[in-house]
């Protein structure tokens, strides 16, 4: 896997991403309206740290939008300029692109977390705590490895068919509220919460939120980072497997471009 | 001479399901058993009505689709299932305005896809002046491509075929919204490559273009060779290509 080929696709991702201005909504809009949303909803709940639900719930939701609607969606927009077929069939591993394309657009998504901390602390000017700073930073560069894998899974998936739109919209929000972006999974029915356990951004979510509130078990916080990373790892064979098989099959199904 | 690509009976076809419950199942049949041959440094022309199967074959040919049946060599290699001995030596240009990062510049579209053909970074400043040169678009190099014309982006196009510098370029329908000095420039650029021994596989509907470029050609109407041999051997008879071009699709269609 060439460094060039990931570095220099991670820069037009990002310079091609910003030009969007759906992207920019998602990126700036999104976070700052998803910051009002929560706070009113959390206000009279009884929460005094509105780090764990508003900054964190609406961050997480305007970094899995922009992942969605981009890492998602991009492959949608090369399909229709014409672009995919060419990075398929360039020299560079297609892989490697597509890695490229997430990661560039996974650390760009980042900026959701702090304009939706700027926009409480400004606005409400309500009492954040960050208890367990360090293992926040760690929780925070887990959640970041799982979605860029989740993500790799999903274009993937997405590069085999061509209703791309159609799929990362149903992705969206069922996401959110699967894997507790904005409320705790277990206040979600008893069958749903098997299937939130299988989705490591639950994992991620929720070490974050421990980091927030202040780790008091650390046990339990690395036997959490455990699972997530398992589960993660799990995810980057499938990815692996999948990217193996696509190669064959896009080619077989003629999907890589609109007729 | 030796043979570049090597196409024998050659067969894709489509299949597409309709219906909810009861999925109908239907194949189209794009390309149907052609055979035809190039050897290095032709210029060799691919014929046919819209629909008669060129573009499936090129994109066969460019290790794009995968073919149903047949033989389908590039460099002695298949282009399905042995590509990556083929892709860094080949290079494509889709007609249209397609296949350009329009919010880049076309200095960092070509900066992008030098990297993606692997070209060394010491190489590739030198070699990006030289085809934006090539194709007239030094001067507006760091502006955006989506300030461009339609002739632009195509001689963007043309630029991004080249970065690579290979031994075969497929075309299809390169010169379609080209202006008369666009197309003109593009002749040039064909012209050039078969002096320095490259093998160019083009599509158009231009015949006269056809007769000014092509070493040799084929014709191919649903999906079929219905004709091959140099312009001179197909025109026989007929006072222009063209002529005899319509002819024979007549005489196929009856």
């Amino acid at each position: 896997m060439s460094l060039a080929v990931l570095l220099s696709t991670m820069r037009v991702q990002m310079k091609q991403s910003f030009a969007r201005s759906m992207f920019r909504f998602c990126l700036i809009a999104n976070p700052i309206l998803n910051t009002i949303l929560l706070y009113e909803m959390y206000r009279s709940s009884g929460e005094e740290n509105f780090m764990a639900y508003v900054v964190l719930g609406a961050g997480l939701m305007g970094l899995w939008s922009c992942i969605c609607f981009s890492s998602a969606g991009d492959i949608n927009r090369e399909r229709y300029s014409g672009t995919l077929a060419l990075i398929f069939a360039a020299p560079a591993s297609f892989p490697a692109i597509i890695l490229g394309k997430i990661i560039g657009n996974t650390l760009m998504s980042l900026l959701t977390l702090g304009i939706s901390l700027v926009t409480a602390v400004v606005l409400y000017q309500i009492p954040l705590t960050l208890n367990s700073p360090l293992y926040f930073l760690l929780a925070l560069a887990a959640a970041i490895l799982t979605f860029v894998v989740i993500s790799s899974v999903i274009a993937c998936l997405l590069t085999l068919s061509r209703k791309t739109e159609l799929y990362m919209n149903c992705i969206e929000i069922p996401i959110i509220l699967l894997c507790g972006f904005v409320f705790p999974v277990s206040v979600l029915p008893g069958a749903v919460q098997v299937l939130s356990r299988a989705l490591s951004p639950t994992y991620a979510v929720e070490l974050l939120r421990m980091a927030v509130w202040g780790v008091e078990d650390p046990m339990m916080f690395w036997q959490k980072l455990g699972i997530l990373l398992g589960i993660t790892v799990l995810y980057a064979v499938l990815s692996a497997l999948l990217y193996c098989k696509i190669d064959r099959r896009v080619r077989i199904a003629a999907t890589l471009e609109v007729a | 001479m030796e043979t570049v690509i090597e196409v024998k009976n050659l067969r894709r076809e489509y299949v597409t399901r309709r219906g909810i419950w009861k999925r109908e199942k239907r194949v189209v049949k794009a390309v149907d058993g052609i055979s035809f041959a190039v050897r290095r440094g032709e210029i060799f022309g691919l014929l046919g009505q819209n629909g008669a199967g060129k573009t499936t074959t090129i994109k066969m040919l460019t290790t794009l689709l995968a073919p149903t049946e047949g033989t389908c060599k590039v460099l002695g290699w298949n282009t399905f299932g042995e590509e990556k001995r083929i892709r860094a030596r080949i290079n494509f240009i889709f007609g249209g305005e397609l296949g350009i990062y329009r919010r880049l510049s076309a200095w960092d579209n070509l900066r992008y896809f030098s990297n993606l053909y692997l070209i060394p970074r010491r190489e590739q400043d030198a070699h990006i002046q030289k085809i934006l040169e090539l194709v007239d678009l030094a001067e507006r190099a760091d502006d955006l491509a989506e300030t461009y014309s339609k002739g632009m982006l195509q001689r963007l196009q043309i630029a991004r075929g080249l970065i690579n510098d290979p031994e075969i370029l497929f075309m299809d329908e390169p010169t379609v919204g080209l202006d008369p000095v666009g197309a003109r420039m593009l002749r040039d650029i064909i012209r050039r490559l078969k002096e320095q021994g490259k093998t160019v596989l083009v599509t158009t509907h231009n015949l006269a273009e056809v007769e000014e470029l092509c070493d040799r050609l084929v014709i191919i109407n649903k999906g079929k060779v219905v004709a091959r041999g140099t312009p001179a051997e197909i025109k026989g008879g007929a006072e222009t290509l063209e002529d005899a071009y319509v002819k024979l699709i007549e005489g196929v269609n009856v």
